[in-house]
């Protein structure tokens, strides 16, 4: 229908008389979805990946052993066997793996000793607690051993490869994942299976050691009652899960707090773009209703508009969050190994960050927008901004001090139209809080980073391993508070545009009268950065109580020194001087009369 | 009227009923008004005073009809016509006139001839409005309204003259 | 009696959707100390651009300008910003005053940027409120005065550092009738204590306060006249009386 198209041209050209503030508004809403979407999979991996592994691998319920000694004699040994194998008539029981032979020996991987746990099985498949291969195949009739896949990728072996078992060279068929113990080096020491045919040549080496036996119950919730039942029973497939997932769990929930505070903060960005081209649309708004255009319709426009810019934004931001994930994601080998079982993306994670950047659009835009349309067409075409206050005690102090003009014509300037200033300086506080934000994330992540690397490793190669892992928690520190970093940045610029533009025309009349740019431009920076200093005053506070009520128990309370506030505080307001006088000093240097004239 | 038709005739020498229809259409509907038994008056007036010569003109199907023509007498009158500028005489159908009989006798450009009279009225103007100061200042409330209505008309007249230069400068190009 | 105005072959070109717009085009203009000059045009003909090139609020694309004794098609923005605070006040058809500031803090605000002391530069904005018949306004913001007195306060402000010439565009263009009567009466008063002026308008009215009228069009003068030497007053008002009748 004809008003629909005149709809979208009149969106579309919106857009391309002014591209930048849309680019901006992508810019700001790109980081947020990118922020979600990391977070939505971490949460995502962290949460699940556990039971998707127990689901592919059948993985047990209850875990049940028995030991034996080198020196019981082979009766004896099937005497422990077959008692053990009895657990599995137990009541509620709906199937058995093993019992399988189990020891720990000592084994030598590239000239590195180290412990591993040794389990006997066969080709299988096993009812229960089946691993899930993650690289070559599982073991036959022939030689050979699988890896658990965090010593896999910890010792950079590949099928082919050899390994010393108990002195033999044993060769690696692959690797694969289970449930049962965590991925090394988080847990010690690391586990493999072994072909029947090499427990045989590993022959006594295996006789310390026990029998293992995995149960899967009818129902998985009666674990608890089945452990306490039976006293061969070591654990529960809960208690494993809590002990592996805790802390992925913890830092998931960290990053999905700090998405709902980045989107709540994105909001904030989002609003001052839009409100800041109201005062534009007000006009558009007036023209439309004066030629008939309903006010539904007009709301409409702008919806098309932001709309648009949002569904960009979520595309942008599912592409590099999915691009993200991997490398992020192994932030522990625990999520390494697991979360590799993860997509990158899935719909209902589209669909949540879809619906986030569209709720962030409509209610930035829809409050002003209904406000103008409200306001009578008069005078939405005759004005465009709200009458500034009455001059109080605060300006008679201003005037009383011997400033230069222009510093207090600023100062002025920005105690008269409160509501702008106001509005500018609670911009660039969110700005302030999320760089405090990243700043202490980054400084906390380090210094887990710090703590992990304290902890003794039983051997070169899991040394190795935790050192590559707490480089990745670094980087993923990193990256977080880069994202930050940038939508603060975004959130100044946004700021420091708008007030320019707000200042243009009284730029224009000083100028005739005589100003010369550099005066008119050190009276906008002045109130510029007073608004910025302001902002620094409200921004720490909030960026310490943020952070403070998202670390959780992983990170270290907010350990910023007093040098490093004081540092932010000088640095926001250089960078923020220096992103403000750019645009100033454009408008400055343009010809005087077109902004005089009406828009 | 009288120095229109003079001016008519000295573009081109006509009778009565000739120059009647020029008349009409100069003026356009306006000359629906114009009594057609006033042309033959004025014209025999015009002859009395010497700026028109009749002429007995032979025709073959019809019986002698007369044709005016201008004297030289009567040229000068129409050129001073022509250049006349003061206004209070001179009401807009009649300087209307003196812009058609200027382009089609080609004694005059209509477009100086607007210039001028416009420079003349702005004269007019200044002067009417520096007595209205010198009365503000006597505080004279009645005066100074008269005068302040003959200032708002000499603008109207001025921004008539604008629109009738605007038109006839894309007519002689 | 010294030439406030000298310009020579001024041109100012827009970029256009077909060819360049020649908004002026080649003018020449002297405008001596006291005289008050008036330019009337068409729409478009470039009489608000060469105004504005007079006062340096656009760059000249060709010729020479000198203001007072001072060349300025060549100075920076700066020092043509310096130049004007002391050399040229101007009024605007949209008054163009600053939102945030009273009316006498506006007024003052030129003075205050040529150096004057707070205190000196409040006195003599008052005094040109209380010349001008606006003193009672002078507290109010621009948002609660209506247009005639708005154009007052901005002709005090073109004042207040008692310029070399006052430049108005378009002064009465958005005033009712009442107020452009009263601007006009302050123009003219203005112009009898021997202020050069330079008023842009296509109010005949407004254009007849001067006695020198410049006749605009395509960007180049085409006349200018003298407007004084009329009748003398008797002649006038017998003529205007015969009129009405």
């Amino acid at each position: 229908m004809a008003a629909g198209r005149l709809l979208v041209g009149l969106a579309w050209r919106n857009v391309r008389h002014r591209p930048w503030q849309a680019l901006l508004l992508l810019l700001a809403l790109s980081v947020a979805t990118t922020t979600i979407t990391l977070a939505m999979a971490l949460v995502d991996v962290s949460d699940r990946a556990w039971d998707r592994v127990s689901q592919a691998t059948h993985g047990f319920h209850v875990d049940a052993g028995d030991e034996i000694s080198p020196d019981m004699s082979p009766a004896q040994r099937e005497r422990v066997r077959a008692g053990l194998a009895r657990l599995g008539d137990a009541p509620g029981v709906v199937a058995v793996g093993g019992p399988w032979r189990e020891a720990q020996v000592d084994a030598e991987i590239d000239g590195v000793p180290l412990r591993l746990r040794v389990e006997v099985r066969d080709a299988g498949p096993a009812a229960v607690d089946q691993p899930l291969v993650t690289a070559g195949h599982w073991l036959d009739d022939r030689e050979g051993v699988v890896l658990e896949d965090g010593l896999a990728a910890a010792a950079g072996l590949r099928p082919g490869d050899t390994v010393t078992i108990a002195g033999q060279r044993v060769p690696v068929r692959g690797a694969a994942l289970t449930v049962n113990v965590g991925p090394y080096p988080t847990d010690q020491p690391a586990w493999v299976w072994v072909s029947p045919a090499t427990a045989a040549r590993l022959g006594t080496a295996l006789d310390e050691g026990g029998y293992s036996l995995e149960l899967r119950l009818a129902d998985r919730d009666q674990a608890e009652s089945f452990a306490d039942a039976h006293p061969q029973v070591n654990d529960t497939w809960q208690e494993t899960r809590s002990e592996t997932a805790t802390d992925i769990q913890d830092l998931a929930a960290v990053f999905g707090v700090l998405a709902i505070f980045v989107v709540v903060l994105t909001i904030g960005t989002a609003v001052i773009l839009v409100a800041g081209r109201m005062a534009a649309q007000i006009r558009q708004v007036g023209t439309l209703k004066a030629v008939g255009v309903t006010p539904g319709q007009v709301t409409c426009v702008l919806l098309v508009e932001y709309l648009a810019v949002a569904f960009l934004a979520t595309a942008v931001g599912l592409a590099a969050g999915s691009l993200l994930t991997p490398p992020l994601a192994r932030v522990t080998d625990v999520l390494a190994v697991y979360g590799a079982q993860t997509p990158p993306i899935t719909w209902p994670r589209a669909a949540t960050a879809f619906a986030v950047t569209t709720a962030v659009v409509v209610l930035a835009t829809v409050r002003p927008a209904l406000r103008g349309v409200r306001r009578s067409t008069l005078r939405s075409l005759a004005s465009n901004t709200r009458p500034p206050h009455r001059p109080g005690r605060l300006v008679r102090a201003i005037t009383g001090l011997a400033l230069p003009v222009p510093v207090w014509l600023g100062l002025r300037g920005a105690n008269r139209r409160r509501g702008r200033f106001l509005a500018n300086m609670l911009g660039l506080t969110v700005g302030i809080t999320l760089l405090i934000m990243a700043l202490a994330l980054h400084t906390g992540v380090e210094k887990l980073r710090q703590q992990g690397l304290s902890i003794e490793a039983p051997d070169a190669i899991s040394r190795a391993a935790d050192i590559a892992n707490q480089g990745r928690v670094s980087s993923l520190g990193f990256t977080v508070a880069a994202l930050l970093i940038a939508l603060a940045l975004i959130n100044a610029t946004v700021a420091a545009v708008f007030a320019a533009q707000d200042h243009a025309r009284n730029h224009a009349i000083m100028r005739t009268i005589g100003a010369t740019p550099g005066q008119t431009v050190t009276a906008f920076l002045v109130a510029q950065l007073t608004a910025c200093l302001l902002a620094c005053g409200f921004g720490i506070p909030f960026g310490i109580v943020f952070y403070e009520s998202i670390r959780g128990g992983i990170l270290d309370p907010i350990g910023l020194s007093a040098l490093t506030y004081l540092a932010t505080i000088l640095a926001t307001l250089t960078l923020y001087g220096l992103i403000a006088a750019i645009p100033a000093r454009l408008l400055a240097r343009r010809p005087i009369t077109p902004q005089l004239a009406y828009e | 009227m009288r120095e229109a038709m003079l001016a008519l005739l000295a573009k081109e020498p006509a009778h009565g009923y000739e120059l009647r229809q020029r008349l009409a259409a100069a003026l356009g509907p306006v000359g629906e008004v114009v009594n057609p038994g006033q042309v033959y008056v004025t014209l025999a007036r015009l002859e009395r005073a010497g700026l028109v010569r009749g002429v007995q003109v032979a025709q073959s199907a019809a019986p002698d009809k007369k044709v005016y023509e201008v004297t030289a007498a009567g040229r000068e009158e129409v050129a001073a016509w022509l250049l006349d500028s003061s206004w209070p005489r001179v009401a807009q159908v009649e300087f209307h006139l003196k812009l058609v009989a200027a382009a089609g006798t080609g004694l005059a450009d209509p477009v100086a001839l607007i210039d001028a009279q416009r420079r003349e009225l702005m004269r007019r103007l200044r002067d009417v409005q520096r007595l209205a100061e010198s009365q503000i200042a006597g505080d004279d409330g009645d005066g100074v309204l008269l005068l302040e209505g003959s200032a708002l008309r000499l603008q109207a007249d001025i921004r008539w003259l604008e629109a009738c230069e605007t038109r006839w400068t894309g007519r002689t190009r | 009696m010294s030439t406030v105005v000298r310009a020579e072959g001024l041109r100012r070109h827009f970029r256009g959707d077909a060819e360049p717009v020649r908004a002026v085009d080649g003018v020449d203009l002297v405008v001596e100390q006291g005289e008050a000059v008036s330019i009337m045009g068409p729409s478009g003909c470039g009489k608000s651009t060469l105004l504005h090139l007079l006062g340096g609020l656009e760059r000249p694309d060709a010729g020479t300008l000198i203001v007072g004794d001072q060349a300025v098609d060549r100075l920076s923005e700066a020092s043509w910003a310096r130049l004007r605070r002391r050399t040229i006040g101007f009024v605007f058809q949209a008054f163009h005053l600053v939102d945030q500031l009273t009316a006498v803090e506006n007024v003052e605000l030129p003075a205050l940027l040529v150096g004057t002391s707070r205190r000196a530069a409040r006195r003599r904005a008052t005094e040109l409120l209380d010349r001008l018949g606006v003193v009672d306004r002078a507290g109010h913001l621009p948002d609660r005065l209506s247009g005639g007195e708005l154009q007052r306060v901005a002709l005090a402000r073109a004042l207040v550092n008692e310029p070399l010439m006052v430049l108005a565009d378009e002064p009465t263009g958005n005033l009712d009738s009442q107020a452009t009567g009263e601007i006009l009466q302050l123009f003219a008063e203005l112009r009898d204590t021997g202020q050069t002026l330079v008023l842009v308008t296509h109010d005949a009215r407004v254009a007849a306060t001067a006695e020198r009228l410049l006749s605009m069009r395509d960007g180049a003068i085409v006349e200018d006249t003298r407007l004084d030497g009329g009748l003398p007053q008797q002649t006038l008002l017998a003529q205007l009386a015969g009129w009405e009748a």
